[in-house]
C-alpha cells in the first residue's frame, strides 16, 4: 500500500529527469548521424509527399533542414503517383525543410531493382 | 560558405527577404511571391502572389495583398524562382 503515488509527483519527478544524463544536466540534443561528411558531395533527398530531389550538399541544420545546389527534381508519374518517370526539372539552389525529408542518401547509393515482391506463377 | 552545420537554413532563407521566392509544397501545388518575412517554423509571409496548380497542368489563383503561408506543407524554398514551366 505504501507505493501510491499522487499523480502530481511523478509529473513533478519526470519534469525532474527527462533528457537529463547522470550529472543531472540537460541532456543536449544531439544527431545521430553526422551530415558534414556529405557536404559537396551529390546527394539523394526523399520527401513526405513521394517527392524526390537530388543535389549538392552545401549546408545542413540540426533540425534537417537542408541546402542543396544544382538540384534536380524527380517527377511522378501523373497517372501513378508511386512511379518515377524519366522527367526532371532544374530547380538549382534549393531550401529543403527538414519536416519533410524522409531519406537521405548517396546519389551513387541506390539503384532501381526488378521488384522482389512478385511472386513466380507455378506451372 | 555554406559548410558549417547550424542555422545555415534560417540564413539563407533570410536572405531572400524582399526578393522573389518559389515554394514548393508536399502536395502538386507551388506557390511563387516576395518574401516578406518567416518565423521559426517557417510559416512564410509572402505578396504578389501566384499559385499553381501542377497536376491539372495550369496556373491556379493570382492573389495580390498579403498571404500568410502556413509552413506545414512546404517541402522546399527555391530563392529567385519563378515557378514550374507554363
Amino acid at each position: 500500500q505504501g507505493s501510491s503515488y499522487r499523480l502530481q509527483e511523478v509529473v513533478e519527478y519526470l519534469d525532474r529527469n527527462q533528457d537529463r544524463n547522470k550529472e543531472g544536466e540537460k541532456k543536449k540534443k544531439e544527431s545521430i548521424f553526422d551530415l558534414s561528411k556529405y557536404i559537396d558531395k551529390q546527394i539523394r533527398v526523399k520527401f513526405q509527399g513521394g517527392r524526390e530531389a537530388s543535389g549538392v550538399l552545401k549546408g545542413f541544420d540540426p533540425l534537417l533542414n537542408l541546402v542543396l545546389d544544382s538540384t534536380i527534381e524527380y517527377l511522378r508519374d501523373p497517372d501513378d503517383q508511386f512511379k518515377l518517370t524519366e522527367d526532371t526539372r532544374q530547380l538549382g539552389l534549393v531550401v529543403c525543410r527538414g519536416t519533410s525529408v524522409v531519406l537521405i542518401c548517396p546519389q551513387d547509393g541506390m539503384e532501381a531493382i526488378p521488384n522482389p515482391f512478385i511472386q513466380q506463377q507455378d506451372g | 560558405m555554406f559548410s558549417k552545420s547550424g542555422p545555415a537554413v534560417p540564413e539563407l532563407v533570410d536572405k531572400c527577404i524582399g526578393s522573389r521566392i518559389h515554394i514548393v509544397m508536399k502536395n502538386d501545388k507551388e506557390i511563387v511571391g516576395t518574401l516578406l518575412g518567416f518565423d521559426d517554423f517557417v510559416n512564410m509571409v509572402l505578396e504578389d502572389v501566384t499559385e499553381f496548380e501542377i497536376t491539372p497542368e495550369g496556373r491556379r489563383i493570382t492573389k495580390l495583398d498579403q498571404i500568410l503561408l502556413n509552413g506545414n506543407n512546404i517541402t522546399m524554398l527555391i530563392p529567385g524562382g519563378e515557378g514550374p514551366e507554363v
